[in-house]
């Protein structure tokens, strides 16, 4: 019985390997597995994070003619899955809140830059946006900051610790420069999902919430006498990211209309002479002993997928903008970017 | 006067520490529901310690000790096995299968009471066939990620 | 007219594919409505937006009407939904009448499923807007209603409750989750757990740990020596299904399918609350509650008609506000985005015949549900004669996938239900009660946030009592839930029955 049992095993064991291995070389020199695994920092498979990575990542697997799977594992269990798949089987993709975490020096976040190799970037979500009820008396961004400077207090919801968090300390940050110890006026109201960010501007808890171009662009529609209206005061992109969306913008925002409130129109100042502006990027995170050849490949491969029209029409359509970056370029991009809102962060505390 | 009494119900939360606030409520109500079920109960408590370790120890009724922790062995083995397995088979599912395919059938003949040659059969077909057809239409028809 | 050109064989054909999945993902423990809907997500690419949504709606119609097949055959709720369908369903089978108890299941699933579909075509923008009056304080005020009826559906009312706060501790072990609006800390656990704990234990693990391995541990311990080919439990024997057992039951069908959709309709609120919710409030309310939970047709009635309500009841949220109101519809709005289809506050006005697609896609997924499931349950039914020493081993395999998957590839999860089927046995020893230790573990966490979020928010606990008319009617509906919980104990102490 025994014997049965062991040849059995041998013989899956046997076919299963040469499965593998024949899969593998299906890429000539490509030192990939045939079979690639990509977790994402979020759980959520109707969020931006899994829209996007299984965008590029389908095209990406037809380029590379590997299996490529997208699963929506979240944050840590994402990190720790990169972090145990020393050949290169599970690579990740994340946006900016993956360094943004380590700033603001939120529990479990490792410095990416350290401990992972920061790959190329795929495309930014320009939406990130703040949003005040229809009704408010705040019709700009330099009304919100002017208030707090004349000691009225701001209300701000947001989720703690990443994406949503940094505009709002850029808000605070300009307030301090222009008003110096009038910065305690902006309150962070710490919140989760968008549902429960709406919630308190519907409960009128709040003044101010961080929202997006894509789940909030209909409220802003809504007559003035619902009680769920909105309207846009901020979009924290840079003009020439949104200048890159499609014309007719999101819903029934044109690109026109929602370029009034980028900077220069809607201004939350960095310094003296430049405004704060945030794209949120996402960008693929490999385990520090992937094989640089895997890594070329990659960005060969994806090099290759963003010359055609296919994919950059497919983010554009779903309101993204196409903003591919080889690893070492985008490595050193990702961390100015980090250094900068480093600083930011850091003046606050000090 | 009622706005005094009011500000007894006031609270606030440091939101740095806001994640013990919760948490340290309802480990009190644990704690104090724990003392009530052993002050009402505390005549049960030690007969029935008592019994309970009779019992794992086999002296008293009827606890039928191969198949349990053969069951526990098995299943620990089998989650250990196929952690281990699928670091050799990355995202193939290869290792959830044939971990599955020994398990189901170990666990099988640990719970049949009389065996046969022809239950045998059945068993070593039931083992073979089931694990490969979960890992069939689950891992290659909806991909769905395996160990 | 731009519909009926939608309305292909193939639009029919896919939502009666995906019921059908549906249907076994639900009867397969350890599978799950969610996960069928999330496992089909990347499908709907290639279909098209109607065609997808057809897809997905017969799934999530199909897996939670699924759930009842193990609950009321095997003991094991198929999805976390139909814990409640185990009170009754199993009792029934027990006494031969499983195929009895699934009929009277999927009649009253049918029923629930088309009453919320007609709340969500003829009130979704209305009920929205009232939905949105419900702020933290309210969210907690329906948890805390939730949690309320532990105290109707244990045995024994101190280590029920007991149970239920150590349900709602173990649900708290993990980060106070950012996404949540939390801080990101962990707590309840000591720094070494923090690589494994850090995200806490998931719900599917701790449920299939807790009631299917715990199950085969407690059959195993018994030794299987009554097993002699046959299957435990007989189909033969007991009353067969007539469709006069609904009768003097359409207030507790209406009752039930109301709880299911409104719950549904709350965002926030755990999805599994509804048949929770709708189960003792038809214990608390009918004329003759005392056989239930030893095989009471009402019981199943109240269960299936609530969990399939809260199909209808979920899509409220999700179109009229942008979103989602229960765990699976959270997947099904990545339909949308990936057609880059928004959804919020003008949807329905802005597509109108994907609206009225929908409404059709949902009616016809009832519809196939009861007719795939009413003439196939026969065989369905027949799981139960199969022997254990073949079915335990397959269900072990399920849940290990079930666990691994439902996080989409998580080896943690996996050992959760190891740690939760050990858990779950030792409970049963020493007398705790799993159902509300469950129900505790399901509503913990909303619980903490709105409960926190409120204080943060107010900064005085008056606030739940005075926030709104609307707190101060569920208060009164807590103290009532709770008074009848009390009265029907103190009745039936005088009337002694014998408990199993």
């Amino acid at each position: 019985m025994k014997a049965i049992l062991g040849k059995t095993c041998l013989a899956v064991l046997t076919s299963a390997a040469i499965g593998v291995s024949a899969s593998a070389q299906a890429a000539e020199d490509c030192p990939l597995p045939g079979n690639l695994r990509v977790v994402i920092g979020s759980t959520s498979t109707g969020g931006d994070t899994y829209q996007v990575s299984s965008m590029v990542v389908d095209q990406l697997a037809e380029q590379l003619d590997i299996n490529a799977k997208v699963d929506a594992v979240g944050v840590m269990p994402g990190f720790q899955a990169l972090e145990r798949s020393r050949h290169g089987n599970t690579i990740m993709i994340f946006h900016d809140g993956s360094y943004l975490g380590h700033l603001y020096g939120v529990n479990g976040y490792p410095d990416i830059f350290s401990k992972f190799v920061v790959g190329p970037t795929i495309a930014i979500n320009p939406g990130n946006a703040y949003l005040v009820p229809k009704s408010s008396p705040y019709q700009s961004m330099s009304d919100i900051i002017e208030a707090a400077g004349n000691g009225k207090q701001v209300k701000v919801a947001i989720q703690p610790g990443g994406v949503s968090e940094i505009g709002f300390t850029a808000l605070k940050n300009a307030v301090r420069m222009q008003y110096p110890g009038k910065e305690s006026n902006i309150v962070a109201v710490n919140t989760g999902s968008q549902a429960d960010k709406n919630q308190l501007l519907f409960d009128g808890a709040v003044d101010v919430i961080n929202g997006s171009v894509q789940a909030n662009e209909q409220y802003t529609q809504l007559p003035a006498d619902d009680q769920k209206a909105m309207r846009f005061v901020w979009i924290t992109a840079r003009e020439k990211t949104i200048a890159q969306t499609n014309e007719e913008g999101m819903g029934d925002t044109t690109r026109e209309q929602l370029l009034q409130y980028v900077t220069p129109n809607a201004s939350v100042p960095m310094s003296e002479d430049q405004d704060f502006t945030f794209d949120k990027e996402f960008f693929l995170l490999y385990n520090k002993d992937m094989d640089p050849a895997a890594i070329d490949c990659i960005d060969n491969a994806l090099a290759d997928v963003y010359e055609g029209d296919e994919l950059q029409e497919q983010l554009k359509r779903s309101f993204f903008v196409p903003d591919y970056k080889p690893t070492q370029e985008a490595a050193s991009y990702l961390e100015e970017k980090n250094d900068e809102y480093k600083t930011i962060i850091s003046d606050l505390k000090g | 006067m009622e706005s005094q009494w009011l500000s007894l119900l006031d609270v606030s939360i440091d939101f740095d520490q806001s994640h013990l606030f919760f948490p340290r409520i309802v480990t009190w109500i644990l704690v104090i529901l724990l003392a009530m079920i052993v002050i009402t109960r505390y005549r049960l408590l030690v007969p029935g310690l008592k019994r309970a370790g009779r019992v794992l120890a086999g002296r008293e009724g009827e606890f039928d000790h191969k198949r349990f922790f053969g069951t526990l062995a098995l299943t620990t083995a089998y989650f250990y096995l196929m952690s281990v397995l699928s670091d050799v088979f990355p995202n193939t599912g290869y290792s959830f299968l044939i971990m599955s395919v020994v398990f189901v059938f170990l666990l099988s003949l640990l719970y049949v009471e009389h065996l046969t040659r022809r239950l045998f059969v059945i068993l070593v077909l039931n083992a073979l066939i089931a694990p490969a057809l979960a890992w069939y239409v689950l891992a290659q028809l909806f991909r769905i990620t395996l160990p | 007219m731009d519909i009926l050109s939608h309305l292909t064989p193939m639009f029919f054909g896919l939502i009666a594919a995906g019921t059908l999945i549906g249907i076994i993902f639900g009867a397969i423990p350890g599978m799950t409505a969610t996960m069928a809907v999330a496992v089909c997500l990347p499908l709907t690419y290639a279909f098209g937006l109607e065609n997808g949504i057809a897809l997905l709606l017969g799934l999530y119609v199909g897996g939670i009407s699924g759930g009842m097949v193990p609950a009321v055959l095997i003991n094991i709720p198929g999805t976390p939904s139909s814990i409640t369908t185990t009170f009754d369903g199993y009792p029934m089978a027990k006494r031969g009448e499983g195929e009895r108890a699934l009929k009277i299941g999927i009649v009253a699933s049918v029923f629930g499923g088309l009453f919320s579909a007609a709340v969500l075509f003829f009130f979704a923008p209305v009920l929205a807007d009232f939905a949105i009056k419900f702020s933290y304080v309210e969210k907690f005020l329906i948890i805390l209603l939730a949690l309320t009826v532990i105290a109707s559906l244990c045995s024994n009312m101190l280590m029920g409750v007991f149970s239920g706060v150590l349900g709602v501790w173990l649900s708290l072990i993990g980060t106070y989750s950012i996404t949540e609006g939390g801080n990101g800390e962990t707590r309840l656990m000591f720094d070494f757990m923090e690589y494994y704990l850090i995200d806490g234990f998931s719900l599917l693990p701790v449920l299939i740990g807790i009631f299917g391995l715990t199950t085969v541990l407690l059959d195993a311990e018994k030794g299987f020596k009554d097993e002699t080919g046959q299957g435990p439990i007989s189909l033969k024997g007991g009353a067969k299904f007539k469709f006069n057992v609904f009768k003097g039951q359409l207030l507790n069908l209406v009752r039930s399918s109301s709880i299911g959709t409104f719950v549904g309709i709350l965002p926030g609120v755990g999805g599994s609350a509804a048949s929770v919710l709708a189960y003792s409030q038809e214990k608390n309310f009918s004329r003759d509650s005392s056989q239930m939970g030893k095989g009471a047709p009402q019981g199943i009635v109240s269960s299936e008609s609530s969990n399939n309500a809260l199909t209808g009841g979920a899509l409220v949220p999700l179109l009229s506000l942008g979103i989602p109101g229960d765990s699976t519809t959270a997947i099904l709005i990545g339909a949308f985005t990936l057609q880059g289809i928004q959804v919020g506050p003008l949807f329905i006005g802005n597509n109108i015949d994907t609206w009225y697609l929908m409404i059709i896609a949902l009616l016809a997924a009832n519809v196939l549900m009861f007719g795939i499931m009413y003439f196939a349950i026969r065989h369905i039914a027949k799981v139960i004669e199969v022997p254990k020493y073949i079915l335990y081993p397959l269900i072990i395999m399920m849940c290990v996938v079930g666990a691994y998957a439902i996080n989409y590839g998580i080896m943690f999860d996996v050992w959760t239900l190891l740690i939760f089927g050990i858990f779950g046995w030792v409970a049963h020893k020493i007398g705790l009660e799993t159902v509300p230790l469950i129900i505790g573990f399901i509503l913990g966490k909303s619980a903490e946030v709105y409960f926190v979020k409120s204080i943060e928010s107010y900064g005085n606990l008056s606030i739940f009592f005075t926030k709104s008319p609307i707190a101060m009617f569920l208060w009164v509906l807590i103290a009532i839930s709770l008074a009848f919980a009390i009265y029907l104990r103190l009745r039936n102490r005088r009337q002694p029955t014998v408990e199993s």
